[in-house]
């Protein structure tokens, strides 16, 4: 008999806002509040990667190389942490649904922790990135490049180099790729999917930075107890719903930069070592 | 069972009074405010007088008083920079302007009046204003998020004052590459902030209103029973919340080749130029139905108001705003046809253009037989409706010259564009927005405006606004391209009469500045219906109290049951002899009694 919201008793827990009728009201319409912005986010992002679509149809080769050149093992393992961070944001869910505080807070705070983790590895991938020289536009030659870059210059004296060129070849050397630059690749057209890579990573990782802030405010809310969860839960679960939205962002980022080029398993394993220093030292 | 079913009841009785539809025609005079609306109740306005009340106020209505102070101020930046236009277009050699400031100007112009004006300009002030009132909601579904939008947008036109006050900007509002990225020197990153941070505004409030109409009708407000209005926001929320963040993106991958020198769209490196547009225009395009649906939503309020009558067609009304919003994304190619895109693709594109024509036609038939057998009282609304409907009808048609590929190859870039483009946005958007501001005015601020100062204010506006724009169409077709200061001299009749007459318009424009203002002080009381309208929002108080309903309403009702009481029309009452209806007229006569 109640279909009408004005006949509905207001519910006994929780506060509801002012503007609400009762608290079913209030919930579904933050559901549907967080639904409406993921459809945002699936369009900037979409928008990304169809700029990228286009160019990697139209230079595929270069793609590959460019994708060749990048680190596919801290890609590898920052899925799986992402992936265990989708699982325990989950469980945090189920725990503040059943009024598990002590729950919600082990699970968020895992989760937070494997984010965390994830950042902490991007960043040492962005700084080999750097140190290997792979910036497009104004960037130094490493050593290995510079003496190539000499001995080339022994043989044309007037040659023009441009340094992410160089560097690019080196990196793509040392990872085994078997591509001839200047005739299965164009490196300067490489230029061009490295700009992908940093953009689409980068808002990636500004959208992980926002989602570690919403887990720890929620943390700190658990914590102090003022958690009423049949009311608040709501807003677990649209924080989760924002968590899986990243993660589920990486498994398109994952296969569209990192895995559109030549890797093998060894090599991740090798790349990964080094990463985090426990590698054999023979890295460039 | 019995018991539920009268317990139900019970409460419906309690809680609900449909308060009966006044059929009386519009041209009777308005019924006076009784004692008991006059009294000095508790309202929006006044009910704390504050400074921390305003700026950080939830009410979905004083945000949209704050939407209206600051947007009425950045309408007033961009006229003048039309001004500066206008004036220096007097003389073909350019009468006032160095060659780069005349850049500047009408760079200045665009992006003002489009991110400043006239995308926010309906969502924010009557969008937030009357969504929550004619569902009947207390408030926005997001009250907190609706204030963030408003202080975000407010943040990203800062970006927009401060690029125009350290130099400007030379790029056009269309910022294309490689010219905005690599050879510019004025302020293309400052500008690209505030296209992203007010890009961002937009989200929040299209979110905002898809969730309220959503979840916070109140009981019998099904969608059918929706106002147009309400029908026609929803549309553009769902072109905001799919178009913007790609226009977000494409700004940040520009400021990144501006920042570092290499980027996506630079042919250096394989990038094209090209791309940049067809990311740009997937946006802009449909930005212009952002700009114009909540403008033809206005006019169905409007118009059934002053002619007493349903709207003709309500569900073809109503698809057709949501079919706009659809086929408007996939028409963006049509500003490429000679940009390099394919041959083929310019086809499709053209095609896809007349399709989008087809709901926009559908809109004015409708409103066109609404308007049929009409009670038609010419109040300001309705003749600053009906130039809507004339000027969005030269500015549409001539729209179909522009996506027609053989056409648009002679009109491409030139004045026509021009004329057409302020066609469709001046002539419908500005008008649609005056009408729906003086529609609304009453329920507002509680006051009655001069009735001879704003025909007179409308009739000069439709007349400066047509005598600026027709003869860019002419000039336009001769060949006169657009974006230059210079031009042959052949072509300065045109352009001195344009000129005269956008003073003419810019009269206007400044006289509701005064008549609006005198009516806060001078004006008569509204009372709650003076137009006898049947919106939700008009059986409330004027102005409304802070939660908007003295109780939640139910509605009982079709949005526009004008005239068509015991299945009899106003015309056909009048017509047979018996006066309006006796009854309602008593009602009113009895409440003003005691």
């Amino acid at each position: 008999m109640t279909t009408d919201n004005a006949t509905v008793p207001e519910t006994s827990y929780g506060p509801v806002a002012h503007h609400f009728n009762n608290m079913g009201q209030q919930h579904a319409t933050v559901r549907l509040g967080m639904w409406l912005f993921l459809v945002t986010e699936i369009l900037f992002f979409g928008a990304a990667f169809v700029a990228y679509t286009a160019y990697r149809i139209w230079y595929p080769k270069d793609f590959e190389a460019g994708s060749a050149a990048l680190n596919a093992g801290i890609a590898s393992v920052n899925t799986f942490l992402l992936l265990i961070s989708s699982l325990t944001v989950t469980l945090a869910i189920r725990c503040a649904y059943v009024g598990n505080r002590k729950g919600l807070i082990r699970n968020l705070i895992l989760t937070t922790l494997l984010g965390t983790v994830f950042l902490g590895l991007k960043a040492r991938e962005y700084q080999l990135d750097y140190v290997e020289g792979l910036i497009p536009g104004n960037v130094a030659l490493t050593k290995e490049a510079a003496e190539n870059v000499l001995r080339a210059r022994a043989d044309n004296p007037n040659l023009v180099v441009n340094n992410f060129n160089e560097n690019l070849k080196v990196v793509l050397k040392h990872n085994g790729f078997q591509g001839v630059p200047g005739k299965d690749y164009d490196p300067s057209r490489v230029q061009l999917f490295f700009m992908f890579y940093y953009g689409i990573t980068g808002l990636h990782v500004l959208h992980m930075v926002i989602g570690l802030g919403l887990l720890s405010w929620q943390i700190v809310l658990a914590m102090m107890g003022f958690f009423d969860f049949k009311s608040r839960y709501i807003y677990v679960e649209t924080l989760s719903l924002y968590w899986h939205f990243v993660d589920m962002v990486w498994m398109f980022v994952l296969p569209l930069l990192y895995l559109c080029g030549p890797h093998t398993f060894g090599q991740a394993v090798e790349q990964f070592k080094l990463a985090i220093g426990l590698g054999s030292g023979s890295g460039h | 069972m019995t018991a539920t079913e009268t317990q139900t009841e019970t409460i419906r009785v309690a809680t609900t009074t449909p308060g009966p539809l006044d059929y009386t025609p519009q041209m009777v005079p308005p019924p006076e405010p009784t004692d008991a609306e006059d009294a000095t109740r508790k309202n929006y306005l006044n009910y704390d007088y504050s400074l921390f009340g305003w700026l950080f106020t939830l009410d979905h209505k004083r945000i949209a008083l704050m939407y209206l102070a600051a947007v009425s101020v950045f309408f007033l930046f961009g006229a003048i920079a039309a001004g500066l236009i206008r004036t220096n277009l007097i003389t073909p050699t350019g009468a006032i302007l160095e060659l780069d400031q005349y850049n500047k100007a009408f760079t200045a112009h665009g992006t003002i009046m489009l991110f400043l004006f006239l995308i926010p300009v309906i969502p924010g002030v009557l969008g937030n204003f009357l969504i929550p009132l004619m569902v009947g909601a207390k408030d926005m579904a997001f009250p907190k998020l609706n204030l963030a939008s408003f202080y975000v947008w407010f943040f990203g036109a800062l970006f927009f004052v401060y690029q125009l006050l350290v130099g400007g900007l030379d790029t056009g509002w269309t910022l294309y590459p490689p010219y905005s990225s690599k050879y510019s020197h004025t302020n293309v990153l400052y500008a690209g902030l505030g296209i992203f941070i007010t890009g961002f505004s937009s989200i929040l409030t299209a979110i905002n209103i898809i969730a309220t109409v959503h979840k916070m009708r109140c009981p019998g407000m099904t969608w059918g029973r929706l106002p147009l209005f309400v029908w026609a926001m929803y549309a553009t929320s769902i072109i905001q919340l799919l178009g913007t963040p790609v226009l977000a993106v494409t700004v940040v991958m520009l400021a990144i080749e501006r920042l570092f020198g290499v980027g996506i769209f630079d042919p250096s490196i394989g990038g094209d130029p090209l791309l940049f547009q067809h990311m740009f225009w997937f946006y802009s395009h449909p930005a212009v139905y952002i700009m114009i649906l909540p403008g033809m939503g206005v006019i169905n309020e409007v118009l059934t108001c002053f002619s007493r009558k349903n709207i003709f067609g309500y569900k073809a009304v109503a698809w057709s705003s949501v079919g706009i919003a659809l086929v408007g994304f996939l028409v963006w190619g049509h500003h490429m046809f000679l940009a390099g895109q394919g041959y083929y693709l310019s086809m499709v594109f053209a095609l896809l253009t007349m399709l989008v024509a087809v709901p926009s036609a559908i809109k004015v038939f409708n409103w066109t037989a609404t308007l049929y057998g009409g009670v038609i009282t010419f109040s300001a609304p309705m003749i600053f409706a009906l130039g809507f409907i004339l000027l969005f009808t030269v500015g549409g048609l001539t729209g179909l010259f522009l996506g027609t590929l053989g056409s648009d190859i002679h009109l491409h870039d030139t004045y026509f564009v021009i004329a057409h483009f302020h066609y469709t946005m001046v002539g419908g958007m500005m008008f649609a927005w005056q009408a729906g501001l003086h529609f609304w005015w009453p329920k507002i601020t509680g006051r009655l405006y001069s009735d001879f100062w704003s025909r007179l204010a409308a009739i000069v506006m439709l007349v400066g606004f047509a005598l600026t724009f027709l003869p860019q169409f002419v000039v336009g077709y001769l060949g006169m391209p657009r974006r230059y200061p210079n031009y042959p001299p052949e072509f300065q009749i045109y352009n001195v009469l344009s000129t005269a007459a956008a003073y003419v318009q810019g009269l206007g424009y400044a006289m509701p500045i005064f008549y609006l203002t005198a009516s806060l002080f001078f004006g008569k009381k509204a009372g709650n219906n003076p137009y006898r309208a049947t919106g939700l929002e008009w059986q409330t108080n004027s102005p409304p109290e802070p939660h908007n309903f003295p109780e939640t309403p139910t509605v009982y009702f079709q949005p526009y049951e004008y005239g068509v009481k015991d299945g009899l029309s106003v015309v056909e009452k009048l017509n047979s002899g018996t006066k309006s209806d006796g009854a309602q007229t008593k009602t009113v006569g009895a409440t003003s009694d005691h």
